[in-house]
């Protein structure tokens, strides 16, 4: 009887504490990837892009994505129809040592750092705004850095790196931002 | 309240000002506070809408990186707005964001869910959605609650109205205190010397103009006004003096007869068998009642000329007839005085449509007031002529003529040329007047001219083409009776009772002498020492009072009784007598036994 009564409201503070952290969540189906891929359309929108970056009026906004398909899935699902600075939209899964001609956005997953520095400096030439989901994103050359913390993802900004793909972010966008790491 | 009002044109000044800025006042807080409420609900959403736009473009990067601190952070800026008691975001999807309660205010129950844009008014607070748009697209919603209190400001409202309206009533009273000043005073100075003129009878008074409004011309008016009343009471007097001193005149010429009627009287009883002296007698008061008779037609012609009722009966008239008959009447005077009459008549008879008696009454006025002011010996010239369409008459004389003041006042009714106290000539001074009144009941004019005093004057009478009676004074011869061993001497220029006097003293035994002027009366006292002397006051040449003093100064003359008769027996008139040296006082007509009394008191 005392066991049942002890296990019984084991159960309920069990139950309690599972709705509370249910509640807490960002959302009950968000993962890690499908809020990046939500947060990564949204940069988009807070960066002035450079008039050169697109040949023509009605050229495409490209955001490519490089080892990370949880990642390119979730965009695949959200980028039809939808455009940037009224441009389509359209998705690039890069493979190591593909080209980033054309490149607007370009995400990286996680990867050897030595491999990731090489990849963003070809996007820094190539004038694609490069977004990381490493420890050191910034410091190995992007503009954006995704980080996780307490269970939600933020970002950090790197002004310096953004500036030498030829783009500029919006300050408003700064004040969300975990970090910021000031132009040279 | 309203009865102090009524009766002070200062507080009706003071209250149509003040009222005047309370009403405007009033009506332009009441129209202020009407706009300026509408305005403020309009001014004040628009202002919290700018507000949450804001807000909304301030938070829209939290919303989308999902970041409910910063969210949380962007909301605190509301701090700096006092009115705002809450705000809160929220997500697309309608879960509360981020939130924010104006620290102090107690806790607030945020809707669950966002409502549509727009605002509500509830109680004292606005409430207010505003969707967040980024890149075109909804993603969350932004509330705010603040302050909306119309109230408060109305109350603002109606405390600056208030000492507003202090203020300008404040200056509506110094306002209106001038403008009562610029109003009353001049009005309670036109008051205050009508007061004056009435307390004093000055009419030269006059109110002092200060201003040109309407004010200005009350003051001009009122002082035309003062102007025609001072001459109507200048007039006025000058109609009563006259008639005051027709009045005297008129006493004065009805009692002269009345002396020599009693004398002959009582000479007629002294002597009931002399039939000589009795003849005199009779024939002097036929003379003396002739004399009333003028007198009292005269005062009956003047009371038709003041009523009005002066009426001439017309009918065809040779002039030269009715000339004929005025100089009848006058001649015997004219010749008394020893005047040359010349006459100058047309040949042709001459008519006019008139009354004849009435005429020959003009003319032989004229000719006897001819008679009258010259000096003996003088000459009278009268001419009846045709010119034009009018017969004219003149009558000149070289007598003492006009001052050209007097030219005008001389048809006035009373006036008389002569005042002095040597008047000679006893009338009334309505002669002039009804002459004048008659020609032109005639249709014809009577005017005057003269070169100036002294140099004689020239009456014209008019008449359009189609002609009286005064006295004949004649000097009557002394007569003398005697009586008691009494030296008297009596000068009067009035011969009758000069005379009747004479006789009635002379009857008693008295030793008499009889003078008829005052340079007469001089040198006859010199030689006959007198004991008593009965002097006229109004006598030809020297006048009483100059006898008088002259006989006090004179050693033969000066113990002797001097008695003043004359027809003014006004108590300055006995006053000036005594002045004179005059021992007693008669007035004419002097009774025989008063005389008597006097004979024997000293």
């Amino acid at each position: 009887m005392n066991a049942l009564r002890r296990a019984s409201w084991r159960l309920a503070v069990i139950l309690a504490a599972a709705a509370a952290s249910l509640a807490q969540a960002q959302r009950p189906e968000a993962t890690e990837a499908s809020v990046e891929a939500a947060f990564l359309y949204k940069f988009a929108g807070y960066v002035e892009w450079s008039p050169l970056a697109f040949p023509s009026d009605d050229s495409a906004f490209v955001i490519s994505v490089m080892g990370s398909e949880e990642v390119a899935a979730e965009l695949a699902k959200i980028l039809p129809g939808r455009s940037v600075a009224g441009h389509p939209v359209v998705l690039r899964r890069l493979r190591d040592g593909e080209s980033l001609r054309g490149t607007h956005l370009l995400f990286v997953g996680r990867m050897e750092p030595a491999r990731l520095q090489a990849i963003l400096r070809a996007a820094q030439q190539q004038g694609a705004l490069a977004v990381t989901e490493t420890d050191r994103g910034l410091e190995l050359g992007a503009a954006i850095n995704f980080v996780l913390a307490a269970d939600r993802v933020g970002f950090e900004v790197s002004l310096e790196a953004a500036e030498k793909s030829g783009h500029r972010i919006s300050s408003r966008m700064l004040t969300v931002a975990r970090r910021v790491i000031p132009k040279a | 309240m309203l009865e102090p009002i009524r009766h002070s044109l200062r507080r009706k000044v003071i209250l149509l000002v003040l009222s005047a800025t309370v009403a405007a006042l009033t009506l332009s807080a009441l129209g202020l506070v009407v706009y300026d409420l509408r305005a403020y609900e309009q001014q004040w959403t628009s202002d919290l809408v700018t507000q949450a736009e804001i807000l909304a473009r301030a938070s829209a990067p939290a919303l989308a990186f999902d970041d409910r601190s910063t969210a949380a952070t962007d909301l605190t800026l509301m701090k700096v707005r006092p009115q705002v008691h809450a705000a809160a975001i929220y997500t697309r999807g309608g879960d509360l964001f981020a939130t924010y309660t104006r620290p102090g205010a107690e806790e607030i129950a945020f809707p669950q869910r966002p409502a549509a844009d727009g605002y509500t008014i509830e109680g004292d607070e606005l409430r207010l959605f505003r969707r967040v748009i980024e890149g075109g697209e909804t993603i969350g919603t932004v509330y705010l609650r603040a302050a909306y209190v119309p109230w408060e400001r109305l109350v603002d409202y109606l405390t600056i109205l208030g000492v507003v309206m202090l203020a300008s009533l404040a200056l509506a009273a110094l306002l209106s205190g001038w403008l009562q000043a610029a109003i009353t005073v001049p009005i309670l100075e036109v008051a205050h010397t009508a007061r004056e003129v009435i307390d004093q009878r000055d009419y030269s008074l006059r109110a002092r103009k200060t201003t040109d409004d309407e004010i200005g011309q009350l003051v001009d008016s009122f002082n035309a006004m003062l102007a025609e009343a001072g001459r109507r009471a200048e007039a006025l007097r000058e109609a009563d003096r006259r008639k005051d001193e027709f009045l005297a005149t008129l006493a004065h010429e009805l009692r002269n007869p009345l002396a020599p009627l009693r004398n002959a009287l009582e000479i007629l009883r002294l002597s009931p068998s002399d039939p000589a002296r009795a003849e005199k007698a009779r024939a002097m008061m036929e003379r003396q009642v002739n004399q009333m008779v003028r007198l009292v037609d005269d005062l009956l012609d003047v009371s038709r000329i003041t009523t009005g009722k002066l009426a001439i009966r017309k009918s065809t008239t040779e002039l030269q007839a009715t000339l004929r008959d005025a100089l009848e009447t006058v001649r015997p005077f004219v010749a008394a005085a020893g005047h040359e009459l010349a006459l100058d008549i047309a040949a042709e008879p001459i008519c006019v449509e008139g009354d004849s008696t009435r005429l020959a009454q003009v003319f032989s006025n004229l000719v006897n007031n001819a008679a009258k002011y010259t000096e003996p010996g003088g000459r009278i010239e009268v001419s009846l002529a045709k010119e034009g369409a009018e017969a004219v008459v003149r009558v000149r004389d070289n007598g003492i003529g006009l001052e050209p003041k007097s030219l005008a006042s001389i048809f006035d009714m009373f006036v008389q040329v002569d005042r002095t106290l040597e008047r000679t000539q006893a009338g009334l001074g309505v002669g002039l007047t009804l002459a004048r009144r008659l020609v032109a009941l005639h249709g014809g004019s009577l005017s005057v001219r003269s070169e100036g005093a002294g140099k004689g004057s020239e009456f014209e009478v008019r008449l359009p083409l189609a002609g009286a009676i005064l006295p004949d004074s004649e000097k009557v011869r002394r007569a003398d009776t005697g009586e008691e061993p009494r030296r008297i001497l009596i000068a009067d220029d009035n011969a009758d009772f000069a005379n009747s006097l004479g006789a009635l003293l002379s009857g008693r035994g008295h030793e008499v002498r009889v003078v008829y002027d005052g340079a007469e009366a001089l040198a006859t006292a010199a030689r006959f020492n007198p004991d008593f002397a009965f002097l006229d006051i109004g006598m030809p040449r020297v006048h009483g009072y100059e006898v008088a003093r002259r006989l006090r100064e004179a050693p033969g003359t000066a113990a002797c009784v001097l008695v003043a008769v004359t027809g003014w027996g006004q108590e300055d008139d006995r006053q000036r007598a005594r002045e004179a040296g005059f021992d007693r006082h008669l007035v004419k007509p002097a009774a025989p036994e008063d005389i008597e009394t006097i004979l024997k008191s000293y």
